[in-house]
């Protein structure tokens, strides 16, 4: 028995290789990147959502979601904090939530996607979540605080 | 603690029935008086003095040092069980016969067991389907309390405390037996603080939580638990009458609840007691009947038993996605009721061979409220039936063989938002969430055994099949897991899952020496998995259940060695392997794959004074590098602990005095099983506790 759990161990070690172990990334795309952390948008405007991708075996989708932070709960992954309006309750906050694809095979990837701001919404400060996946299922998570006046 | 685990060993010298106490461990001869039909499994049989010695902040966690059994820690105060890795609802607890019916499924709910009305446990490593039906595929913590009072009256109490968590409690118990006639009643009280981890800050993403004085924030708890049994026992007949009612409250690490990180407006360094959102409360009731009649030939039991479970987490309202702020924190609510009789009867074919056989009904009513879904409610009614027979052959080869058939129907009721969702169209509308659904799932289970024995020897062999049936959640789930933070999507085709299991057992012991090894190998043909994938469903990552074929293999292993009369060492490690080798995530392990670990302990027993007993122990855990989105590798670790147990006696009342200190060196550590483990909260920094015993 303990001759067959060995042998057991010694062979599935040997699939490790196929294993995908690591969460793809969100990075910066140059100059262009966007949104920044604190940065300032106007209704009515568009958002050119502008950030790079990346991953070690294949992409998999992302998803952007914007919601407000009235509330000041401020789960940002930003070191910088930054400045906030005064706690407030939302009457018609803006809610957006929108998943893309990547195309296959791809483990690099700059997405871009212009993203109108409603005209009636109301203005203040909101959370902009980038969320990514891959194909193995792991996910990276980036929060940007942004500020709509 | 490895004293602990030496205990398994002893099974081969043992005669039938009797009971060996080494190092405050009490194993018992796996002979056929203690688990007829499972004759041939690996078990052990844990006292209740060592539960008093290694009382630890839940039962589970003072579990935790025998070899195979876990305890996936949610903070100070909680913990769920698992066997040899496998823990929801991939294996059982019982009390008194019956089996324990709470939220399993759950990530963060705890086991609802008072430890103290515990007398003794014992604990079945491998599958015990014939007995149990579905869920036993890991195995099975049996728990009793049905000691009986020796003495017209009789009284105890236990004053405990610990220093990590300034846990304060307090546990008595009075019984009494008048001729056949007897009573019990205990009464548990404690309350503790948010627990002292050895670092000043929590990095998750890149988001650093800064911590007051070392504390999780928000962990505090208490516990209040009352239990009363009344019984008649006869020559022939014996019955008891069990109520338990037990209740908790503790409250979620404040910053990350789930995988988001949040702050809010409440003050919770206010104080370290105060029980703030999030934070959860369960209440458990259980009224349980054993009857019992036998003979010289014949044994019949009844057993009927009436739970309820009602469980509330609650946390501050926010809007996600469309669905708006609700009005109020009540998150979830889960309301289950559960009605379970048995019936078994066991008889004697001739001076070698014992039938036993029986039957199982349960219904279980499952309803849930709040603002956040994830299960659905559902009704589930099942019926088992079992037959298993032991052979004994000569006087060392015992051989058993067992046969089992359930039957199971769960009816889930369709759920729809209450808030609405914009549609494609342009148009608003309730979303539906689960759909009315019935399902029937049936299972044969069969197992075959032997166990022999000769001289200091002992080997026993198990092969058998085990099962669960699909729990609502993972056939109807639609929805946001909010304390997960992603979207889990049931599968309504899903099958039964089934399990293969071979094990053995080796065993030697002499006056010297006592060594014992358990290897085992468990084969899932569709292992009911949650498989993380690349998709969004409104803006959270989707999970979908899936079934898999998965192959698990792993070894415990025990010696101990009387170094000299008054001094012995024990040393004993686990090792288990998992892999999933087909479905999606084919070539990855199973979630919260046990690190390999192994424990050194010496033991030192003094006669003066009273007598009593100190042991220095280590615990080193292996790094697991075995993991599945979305965990993380956890390093491995080896913490210090010492521990010191004293009896004396002071006119009519007997005292025994336990002071244990855990983690000596206040190392920093993961647990890859614990909850926590997924947002970087390290375990708990040095803890002393102290348990006073007093016998009246």
């Amino acid at each position: 028995m303990m001759v067959l759990l060995l042998a057991l161990s010694a062979c599935s070690n040997t699939d490790d290789s196929e294993k995908d172990l690591d969460m793809p990334q969100i990075a910066d795309a140059g100059a262009a990147t966007a949104p920044l952390n604190c940065q300032t948008f106007h209704t009515g405007e568009t958002i050119s959502f502008r950030y790079l991708f990346t991953d070690n075996v294949e992409l998999g989708n992302y998803n952007i979601e914007i919601h407000n932070n009235f509330d000041h709960h401020t789960h940002s992954t930003s070191a910088e904090e930054c400045e906030a309006e005064p706690v407030k309750a939302p009457h018609n906050p803006w809610v957006f939530n929108q998943s893309y694809c990547i195309p296959p095979k791809s483990i690099s990837y700059t997405a871009e996607n212009e993203i109108l701001i409603p005209d009636d919404i109301d203005t203040g400060d909101y959370h902009f979540m980038i969320r990514l996946t891959d194909q193995a299922g792991w996910q990276q998570i980036k929060s940007v605080a942004i500020r709509i006046e | 603690m490895l004293h602990t685990i030496l205990a398994a060993t002893l099974l081969a010298v043992a005669e039938p029935d009797s009971v060996i106490n080494l190092s405050g461990v009490t194993v018992s001869g796996k002979a056929r008086h203690d688990y007829q039909t499972q004759s041939s499994q690996s078990g052990i049989r844990v006292s209740h003095d060592y539960l008093r010695e290694n009382l630890s902040g839940s039962l589970m966690q003072t579990l935790e040092h025998v070899p195979g059994v876990r305890a996936m820690k949610i903070g100070s105060g909680q913990s769920k069980p698992a066997i040899r890795g496998l823990g929801f609802n991939r294996m059982v607890v019982a009390e008194n016969g019956i089996k324990h019916e709470g939220q399993q499924w759950g990530d963060d709910h705890g086991l609802e067991i008072d430890q103290f009305a515990i007398d003794r446990i014992d604990i079945v490593k491998g599958p015990a389907a014939i007995l149990y039906g579905s869920d036993a595929i890991g195995g099975v913590i049996d728990l009793y309390s049905n000691n009986i009072p020796m003495a017209a009256v009789e009284a105890s109490a236990n004053l405990f405390c610990r220093s990590n968590n300034d846990l304060i409690g307090l546990a008595a118990k009075v019984g009494g037996r008048h001729g056949n006639w007897f009573y019990k009643a205990n009464v548990t009280a404690s309350q503790y603080a948010d627990y002292k981890v050895p670092t000043d800050s929590i990095q998750y993403y890149s988001y650093y939580i800064k911590l007051d004085n070392r504390r999780l924030r928000n962990t505090a708890g208490r516990e209040r638990d009352l239990s009363a049994a009344l019984g008649y026992n006869g020559y022939n007949l014996n019955s008891t009458l069990h109520l338990t009612s037990t209740y908790s409250k503790s409250g979620f690490f404040a910053n990350a609840h789930g995988l988001e990180v949040r702050l809010s407006d409440i003050d919770y360094d206010a104080s370290v007691r105060d029980i703030d959102l999030p934070r959860q409360s369960v209440e458990h009731l259980k009224i349980l009947s054993n009857t019992n009649w036998h003979n010289e030939t014949l044994s019949v039991k009844a057993d009927l038993a009436y739970q309820r479970n009602l469980r509330e987490e609650l946390s501050e309202p926010v809007s996600h996605g469309y669905m708006p702020k609700p009005d109020n924190p009540l998150e979830r609510r889960f309301e289950k009721s559960t009605f379970t009789a048995n019936a078994n009867l066991r008889l004697a074919l001739g001076e070698h061979n014992e039938l036993k056989t029986g039957a199982t009904l349960e219904h279980q009513h499952n309803r849930r409220s709040g603002w956040g879904f994830i299960i659905p409610d559902f009704d589930t009614r099942s019926f088992g039936a079992f037959v298993f027979d032991c052979y004994t052959v000569g006087s060392a080869l015992k051989l058993n063989a067992g046969l089992r058939y359930d039957v199971a129907r769960t009816t889930t009721e369709c759920y729809t938002d209450w808030y609405t969702t914009p549609t494609a169209d342009g148009g608003r509308e309730y979303k539906q969430r689960a759909e009315n659904l019935r399902r029937k799932f049936d299972s044969f289970t069969w197992s075959v055994g032997m166990c022999y024995s000769t001289g200091s020897w002992v080997a026993k062999a198990n092969f058998g099949k085990s099962f669960r049936t699909p729990i609502p959640k993972e056939l109807s789930a639609d929805g946001i897991n909010y304390h997960i933070f992603r979207y889990e999507r049931g599968n309504a085709a899903l099958k039964p899952e089934e399990s293969y299991q071979a094990d053995c057992s080796f065993s030697f012991e002499n006056d010297v020496i006592s060594w014992q090894t358990d290897p085992y190998v468990n084969y899932f043909p569709n292992y009911i998995y949650l498989c993380p994938t690349p998709d969004y469903v409104e803006g959270l990552q989707l999970y979908r259940y899936t079934q898999s074929e998965v192959l698990r293999y792993g070894i415990e292993t025990q010696a101990n060695y009387k170094i000299h009369s008054s001094l012995s060492l024990d040393v004993g490690g686990e090792y288990l392997f998992a892999r999933q080798l087909s479905g999606e995530k084919k070539g990855y392990t199973l979630p919260f794959s046990t690190p390999w670990s192994a424990n050194v302990g010496l033991k030192y027993t003094f006669e003066a004074i009273g007598g009593g007993h100190i042991v220095l122990n280590t615990n080193i855990v292996g790094k697991q590098s075995e993991i599945v989105p979305p965990e993380k590798p956890t390093d491995g670790h080896c913490t210090l602990n010492l521990a010191l147990n004293k009896h004396f006696e002071t006119g009519i009342c007997k005292f025994n005095l336990s002071v244990k200190a855990d983690n000596l060196l206040n190392k920093r550590y993961f647990d890859h099983t614990s909850f926590y483990r997924l947002i970087n909260v390290p375990e708990a920094g040095r803890n002393f506790s102290v348990v006073l015993e007093v016998n009246l």
